[in-house]
């Protein structure tokens, strides 16, 4: 066994700190605390790194659950200890651990080191509660929860330095959401997924991205200026439903109504439902003319005041790129209903025109009049439009044709437009 | 490059060159747009008006050679071409970064010096993949890493290092200070804890054995200068005779360090109490060592499973010594792998294969520079 063996001196020892931790930063942890071992010049490197990530590879795994849960907890507890100095990212994504004591302590001692980005992502079953500690964390930029529970002390100022917030399935109170909410002067990313039934204001003067998923009683952006992107699939349950029906005040408005700067805009599932609520806006004020992009799931075009959102929001978007929309009728039925096409021409400026438009894709059509007319006035008002993509829904057999050949007669503003109809 | 080509311009290239010095002395015009790339050269060039004439060539940092130099240039030569797309740029990095370990770390450290940040993400995660997943036998031998840590703290240590580290969660430090061979708590009653015990109880024999020998030299347990072949062939050349002497040895227990105030037992125990104050200490500080052949243990369960051997008849010894042979061989082939086949297959022994890796790591264990 040789020493500093000259004829082959020592590749990587001598590169600074830096880049070795880089190098760690993309191993997983376990190995590397394992180069500790490799030689006496090693036995610390790891120690200092600022970025700690546990997850279930750091131990090995077998059947016995409580074994597994017991060597994680060793592992992380054990490298706690031999640390030095402080740990920026912390981030625990294992399902092997949910309602365990030793967390509380970990935060406590994070708490104390400087933390800045805090990941938890914890096991099925018991919700772990999220400690005290946690709200002393003053340099927090990033927090991210799941299934846990999250109750702010009545004293709590919020985070003055948190830009990003996300929260899974995290059972809070809604006024403790809407307080943190606004308690954090400089949150620009906010993602709040399968907390149910929240009753919602959002005001983030600073927010640039929000992700909602889930129950929404309701929302409303207050104050968020500077939203450059949002993105909601938004489920509905029969009480959800009934409390709209009662409500006057306009969704449209109340969502949509202050976020001048957007840029893009994705909706799922009764997200199209949700905005048609209340009463119509009329021509709208405001003009969105930095969204490029917009994504429409699951639109009843059955259903007249959806399309009056579709209508409110493609026309008032004159730098649209890219438009996706998805239909959810049900074809069988439509034969009977009398269609109020007129609305098309009525309420569309008549020098309409999407200048920027190149890639519409309609997916799920069912060939229902107002999903023609969509397309016929895409057609009709996109000068430069490359690709029209439409794919039919599945159980549209008889119908294709029919199809196609209204399709074929459409006017096309554009003599690049492509018209792909996707088989399946 | 001679200043007399520079004269000749070709009116369609209207290329900017500048003049870069390696540590080696060798100077070379670089095209400025993509030497410019690199934020060090960019600094020079605007801050300090270098590398616009032979005599004012920008010096680059020592851990750039020419070489490295070239490589980086190529990287930049295509990077700063805005019209590439994303899938043509992981492309081009993909095939960029195919080279030995030698020229990967070398790239590293001179991307480094001169701030090319991409450069340096994409060489760390290349220098991450290769380290991911290898045993540190194969580490050391990818880096031309010394071994150093056997012949400071021992053989013994070092197996359990390297085999145990991470799955029983042991705190490294006191393990490797105070290099205790106690027998592990076999919590899952696995045959290879109790397999590791039996070796540590020869083990403890036979430093037992040396320190009476050349009576009291203390300096000696410093270190242990045998290496794992040695410490093999002890074992295979040993026989009954070293399991009965471990019996008698139980009566002698003596405690002898007042230093360790927690039942010496469970190592997994102590790590937690401890692992504070061993934190700091001194690689130096074996001292502690010396009383490693005196140290003993109250847990009598494990030592059992070492010492029950005596009054089992002679054919029942010789298999399990021979497990023990087979155990010791497989040492050093990874040991979480095989955990997880022993857990799941019970504890049948017999249906564990052997792995010819166990026998070539130990090979390279020993002479590290033989491929």
């Amino acid at each position: 066994m040789q020493m500093g063996d000259v004829a082959a001196p020592d590749l990587i020892s001598d590169l600074p700190q830096s880049i070795i931790e880089i190098i760690f930063t993309h191993l997983p942890i376990r190995d590397a605390v394992r180069t500790s071992i490799l030689s006496t010049k090693w036995r610390y490197r790891w120690a200092t790194l600022t970025e700690l990530v546990f997850d279930g590879t750091c131990v090995t795994l077998c059947n016995d659950r409580a074994l597994v849960e017991k060597s994680i907890v060793n592992f992380i507890t054990g490298a706690l200890f031999l640390h030095q100095g402080p740990i920026h990212k912390f981030q625990l994504s294992t399902t092997y651990l949910q309602c365990c004591p030793d967390i509380d302590q970990w935060l406590l001692f994070l708490s104390r080191n400087d933390i800045k980005e805090l990941i938890l992502e914890l096991g099925e079953g018991e919700w772990f509660r999220v400690p005290s500690c946690l709200f002393n964390c003053k340099k927090l930029t990033r927090l991210e929860l799941h299934r846990c529970e999250f109750d702010p002390p009545p004293n709590f100022k919020g985070f003055s330095s948190l830009r990003s917030l996300n929260l899974h399935q995290v059972l809070v109170a809604p006024e403790a959401i809407e307080t943190l909410i606004s308690s954090c002067p400089v949150l620009e990313s906010l993602s709040l997924t399968y907390s149910d039934s929240l009753d919602l204001n959002i005001n983030a003067p600073n927010l640039k991205y929000l992700f909602l998923e889930g129950e929404f009683k309701d929302v409303c952006l207050e104050n968020t200026p500077l939203l450059v992107e949002i993105s909601v699939a938004m489920y509905m349950t029969d009480d959800i439903a009934e409390h709209f029906e009662q409500s006057s005040s306009c969704n449209f408005i109340k969502f949509l109504g202050g976020v001048p700067l957007l840029n893009k805009l994705v909706g799922y599932i009764y997200f199209t439902k949700y905005l048609s609520i209340g009463d119509d806006p009329g021509r709208l004020p405001i003009t969105y003319s930095q969204l490029k992009i917009i994504e429409l799931h699951q639109v009843s075009f059955e259903d007249m005041k959806e399309i009056m959102v579709v209508i409110r929001l493609i026309t008032n978007s004159p730098n649209l790129t890219e438009l996706k929309v998805s239909g959810s009728s049900n074809s069988l039925a439509a034969t009977e209903e009398e269609y109020d096409l007129d609305v098309w021409e009525k309420e569309c400026p008549s020098d309409c025109s999407f200048n920027h438009l190149k890639f519409v894709k309609m997916t799920d059509i069912a060939g229902v009049p107002h999903e023609m007319e969509l397309i016929k006035f895409m057609l009709k008002n996109s000068p430069v439009l490359e690709t029209m993509s439409i794919t039919p829904c599945v159980f549209l057999k008889d119908r294709k044709l029919s199809m196609l050949i209204e399709l074929v007669k459409f006017r096309r503003a554009s003599d690049q437009a492509e018209i792909v109809f996707v088989q399946n | 490059m001679s200043e007399l080509n520079m004269a000749v311009i070709k009116p369609e290239m209207m290329k900017s060159y500048i003049w870069i010095e390696t540590a080696d002395g060798s100077l070379q015009q670089v095209e400025q747009e993509v030497a410019m790339f690199c934020p060090f050269i960019c600094h020079e060039v605007i801050q300090k008006g270098m590398g616009s004439s032979k005599n004012h060539a920008i010096s680059l940092p020592q851990r750039v050679n020419p070489a490295m130099l070239s490589l980086m240039l190529d990287y930049c030569r295509f990077h700063q071409v805005p019209g590439h797309s994303n899938k043509e740029r992981k492309s081009f990095d993909e095939k960029f970064i195919r080279m030995d370990t030698k020229r990967l770390c070398e790239l590293t450290s001179a991307a480094d010096s001169l701030q090319l940040k991409p450069l340096v993400d994409l060489t760390s995660r290349a220098l991450a993949r290769i380290i991911e997943g290898k045993t540190p036998e194969e580490i050391r031998e990818i880096f031309h890493l010394p071994d150093d840590l056997t012949e400071v703290f021992g053989a013994c240590a070092n197996y359990l290092l390297r085999n145990f580290f991470i799955f029983y969660d042991c705190n490294i430090d006191s393990v490797v200070q105070e290099e205790k061979l106690e027998p592990l708590k076999n919590i899952t009653d696995d045959p290879r804890i109790r397999l590791l015990n039996r070796l540590y109880a020869k083990k403890r024999k036979e430093l037992k054995e040396r320190e009476r020998i050349k009576n009291v030299e203390a300096e000696e347990e410093r270190v242990d200068d045998r290496s794992v072949d040695d410490l093999l062939s002890f074992i295979n050349g040993e026989d009954s005779k070293g399991i009965k002497t471990s019996k008698n040895k139980k009566k002698n227990r003596r405690k002898k360090d007042q230093q360790k105030n927690t039942s010496p037992s469970e190592v997994i125990e102590i790590n937690e109490q401890e692992s504070n104050g061993l934190k700091g200490s001194d690689l130096g500080e074996t001292s502690e060592k010396q009383d490693v052949t005196d140290e003993m243990f109250a847990s009598k369960p494990e030592f059992d499973d070492g010492d029950v051997d005596d009054e089992i008849d002679p054919a029942l010894k010789e298999k399990i010594d021979r497990e023990v042979e087979d155990f010791a061989r497989r040492l050093n082939s990874d040991w979480p792998e095989r955990m997880q086949e022993i857990l799941s297959l019970g504890q049948d022994m017999k249906a564990l294969h052997h792995s010819s890796n166990g026998n070539g790591t130990i090979r390279k264990y020993t002479d590290p520079e033989q491929k």
